[in-house]
């Protein structure tokens, strides 16, 4: 009798460990193979580039024949690497598929995740701020936050895009056929293509997305090019490209990186992170306009906040940032505001589940790859659902990661200017189950990112324009809900990042793909 | 930091103190510390009543127990480096853990019990953050005896023990240093062995293993060296350590006792600099704890207990200082 129940108890235990230890999967990337593209855009050439004069601007070689000795011997090359391909070559070729766009928007949505760290205080009570000049710190360089993570992103999908049009512009001047199509004994790892080979739209997109990440990331240089060499070689190994193929993209990814970069080192970004007499002069500036401050609660304060000067940045698609500027917030004392205050602590009294889970799904906070990042990540999920090609795909990201710029750069004007308090700063005794940001309260960024993100999505994908533009609202009362915006900085912000978004909407209509 | 204010912590605490008389320790098998305690003196409690008998409850022998703990930190292990954060200040977890034990045979025990936990900043403090408060997990464990002989001048006592814990609300384990516990399904097994000499000193050690799951955070993107689209956490699984010395006095109706307890993470990551802490974190600690058990004579069945427990080193940990009371009641049907 007890040792049966012993026994029973040791079949139990050990049973009910071995159900439950098929645990759920826990991907680490997107979970998708090669593709047929729902279209080629054969006339991608023709599109307007973003940055460049035209797909022309930079010029690369014409390419030998394919019934040349030259090509002849590339393509024997090929082949005798394709015949000797090694388990990690074979991975790498699983790995970036025939659409490396959307790994390249992982990587670099992970370099934000790993360098979305505040810089702590010193132990006497001082902070340090990260430095370019000497990035290896402490504390290192970057600091990715928002603000910043969208500024990667941005910089790197319009010079992908502009790249990408620039080879169609080629590869369809050109015309050389891809390798399996001049040798049928070819079986390319991603199947056929139409899509001509010379240059190589995947060598593009490896150069450039390197360069841009690597001048954003500089501790990463080493990883970067372990990266990109990884990608190049996959290049070859899956049948995709030959040799020549894959240096002409390579040198043009080179160009327009050169090309964005140099926009980049004059956007003012260099001067977001402003001083303490600046940081100073312009709360004072608010407080003599509106007759309120908000403060940095931290301890020990935090002497300026999060990049005052953002705010100047240089706009993609916006002339004139005060052109996008919201009305004033409602007064502190005023009827509305005291209603919001009410509202406020009913909320955090009342706290649900659902509201709770409101507040985390969207919090993209420290650590992670930030708003703008969760919404490259919707746009990821539907350029892989509607099958786009590296192209186009760049040309999503391109349109959704400048109007998420401009709405940040909107909305810094909009908290720097007005500079509006935090509802802990008001409210005695108020808690929070998000943290406070180190910036002022009105417009919320979130609601800002998410709403130009989600314009800028519905009219890409005009099937899902319902769904991406509840969320973006989801998304501004998420930060209600969380105790750390008031609700007028929400709703105003999703209006306001609308409106930012129609101007990019408006440049993407006119750029020829549609 | 938090991985303290969670389950563990409590776990760890009681296990410090199992030491009851004849030393067979249910320990563990509760991830709640507090419990385990309250066990331990409800069979303490027995001995003292049949002291030639032994170590575990008989069968339709009951205990029930009700203990209170309040643990405070205001330093914790970021990886290795101990600090201090004015985010969070002084962090404060008190818990009431109700629990019940059954002699199911004479060499087989059930014990089962819910604790209520809450935590909080204390002010000022630079986060401005609502605490976390509710019922934690469920603890299901059975203890088995293995071995139970006269050797020289005392007794050796060999037991097993196998335990199952699963959170019950909706707790977010995903809210450190103020989650109330992992989220994750655990499941334990312990070895156990104490020697006990006839005039009341014994000794005791014991190792586990506890096999974790994945707990559900609310958001669908974390960082753990490296991109997980998910909002599937891994809780890494740990292995234990117990060394336990104590003393019985007063005819066996007061015991003392000392005890060292230490768990490592067998895989996971350090919490980033300046950085929350999150369910995947590699938690390792150790702490020495005293308790103080009394069984009151004249009520038959009572007895109250104290205990003290203090962390010495941690990795992903906060520097825990806890003290707990409770009381315990044992009867037949």
């Amino acid at each position: 009798m007890k040792k049966n129940i012993l026994t029973l108890f040791i079949v139990a235990f050990w049973g009910t460990l071995f159900v439950t230890s098929c645990e759920v999967d826990m991907p680490t990337m997107a979970n998708y193979s090669a593709y047929d593209f729902s279209d080629l855009d054969e006339d991608g050439g023709d599109w307007n580039p973003i940055l460049l004069a035209g797909t022309d601007a930079i010029t690369i070689a014409a390419p030998e024949d394919v019934s040349s000795p030259a090509y002849q011997a590339e393509l024997s090359s090929l082949k005798s690497t394709m015949a000797s391909l090694n388990g990690e070559q074979r991975a790498a070729i699983d790995y970036w598929t025939n659409n490396s766009v959307i790994r390249w928007k992982e990587i670099a949505m992970e370099l934000v995740a790993k360098y979305n760290l505040i810089p702590g205080p010193n132990d006497d009570g001082t902070y340090t701020l990260p430095n370019p000049a000497k990035p290896e710190g402490p504390p290192g360089f970057p600091f990715a936050h928002p603000a910043y993570a969208v500024r990667v992103y941005a910089y790197m999908s319009v010079a992908q895009f502009d790249g990408l049009t620039t080879a169609w512009h080629y590869k369809y001047d050109f015309n050389r056929p891809s390798p399996s199509k001049v040798d049928n004994s070819i079986q390319p790892a991603y199947g056929d293509t139409d899509l001509p080979s010379y240059p190589s739209d995947g060598a593009v997109i490896a150069e450039v997305s390197r360069a841009i990440l690597t001048a954003m990331f500089p501790l990463e240089k080493d990883y970067l090019r372990a990266k990109a060499d990884e990608h190049l070689g996959s290049l070859m190994w899956s049948g995709t490209n030959v040799e020549t193929d894959i240096t002409a993209g390579e040198l043009i990814g080179s160009e327009v990186a050169k090309v964005a970069l140099a926009r980049a080192a004059t956007d003012g970004m260099s001067k977001a992170q402003c001083p303490k007499p600046v940081s100073d002069s312009i709360k004072q500036a608010a407080f003599e306009r509106f007759g309120w401050k908000w403060e940095n609660q931290e301890i020990p304060v935090r002497p300026v906040g999060l990049a005052p000067l953002y705010g100047k940045v240089r706009m993609w698609n916006v002339p004139n940032v005060e052109d996008v500027r919201p009305v004033p917030p409602p007064a502190i004392g005023s009827q509305e505001y005291e209603a919001d205050v009410k509202n406020l602590v009913d909320i955090a009294n009342n706290m649900t589940e659902e509201k709770r889970r409101i507040a985390n799904y969207w919090q993209d906070g420290l650590g992670t790859y930030t708003p703008p990042g969760h919404w490259d990540k919707i746009a990821l999920d539907l350029i892989i659902k509607y099958k786009m090609n590296p192209l186009r795909s760049a040309r999503t990201f391109a349109y959704v990661d400048m109007a998420m710029m401009d709405a940040g750069i909107a909305c810094w004007d909009a908290k720097y200017y007005f500079h509006y308090p935090r509802p802990i700063q008001q409210i005695p005794g108020f808690k929070t189950i998000a943290g406070t940001p180190n910036f002022p309260s009105y417009t919320s960024g979130h609601s800002m990112f998410s709403a130009a993100a989600a314009e800028v999505l519905a009219y890409v994908f005009p099937n899902e324009a319902t769904t991406v533009r509840a969320w973006a609202v989801e998304a501004a009362m998420s930060r209600v809900y969380g105790g750390i915006h008031w609700t007028f900085d929400a709703t105003v912000g999703t209006s306001s990042g609308i409106e930012v978004a129609e101007y990019t909407v408006a440049v993407a209509q006119s750029d020829g793909a549609e | 930091m938090d991985e303290f204010l969670s389950t563990e912590m409590c776990a760890r605490i009681s296990c410090t103190f199992h030491a009851q008389r004849n030393g067979y320790v249910l320990k563990s098998v509760f991830r709640l510390g507090l419990s385990l305690l309250v066990f331990l003196s409800c069979i303490g409690s027995i001995q003292a009543q049949t002291p030639s008998d032994a170590i575990m409850m008989k069968q339709r022998e009951f205990c029930v127990a009700l203990a209170y703990e309040y643990g405070a930190f205001d330093e914790y292990w970021e990886g290795t480096n101990l600090r201090k954060n004015e985010t969070i200040a002084e962090v404060s977890r008190q818990a009431v853990m109700p629990m019940v034990a059954i002699g199911i045979m004479n060499k087989l025990n059930f014990y089962v019990a819910v604790p209520y936990i809450k935590t909080e900043s204390t002010e000022p403090n630079g986060g401005h953050l609502q605490g976390a408060n509710g019922f934690q997990d469920l603890s299901l464990a059975m203890k088995y005896e293995i071995l139970n002989k006269e050797m020289g001048k005392g007794k050796l006592a060999l037991l097993g023990a196998g335990g199952y814990s699963t959170p019950i609300t909706n707790y977010l384990s995903d809210y450190r240093p103020y989650s109330i516990g992992n989220g994750a399904n655990e499941w334990s097994l312990r070895g156990i062995a104490q020697y006990k000499l006839d005039m009341g000193l014994y000794v005791r050690v014991a190792g586990g293993h506890l096999f974790r799951g994945q707990t559900k955070a609310e958001r669908d993107y974390y960082y753990n060296n490296g991109s997980y689209y998910t909002p599937w956490m891994d809780v890494p699984n740990a292995w234990e350590y117990n060394a336990v010395i104590g003393m019985w006095l007063l005819d066996n109706s007061l015991k003392l006792e000392g005890s060292y307890y230490a768990q490592k993470s067998t895989s996971g990551d350090d919490i980033r600099k300046y950085n929350a802490a999150q369910p995947t974190n590699k938690v390792e600690f150790d702490q020495v704890a005293g308790s103080v058990q009394y069984y009151i004579k004249p009520v038959k069945g009572l007895g109250v207990l104290a205990y003290y427990v203090q962390m010495l080193n941690g990795r992903n940990m906060a520097k825990f200082t806890s003290f707990g009371v409770g009381a315990t009641y044992q009867f037949k049907i």
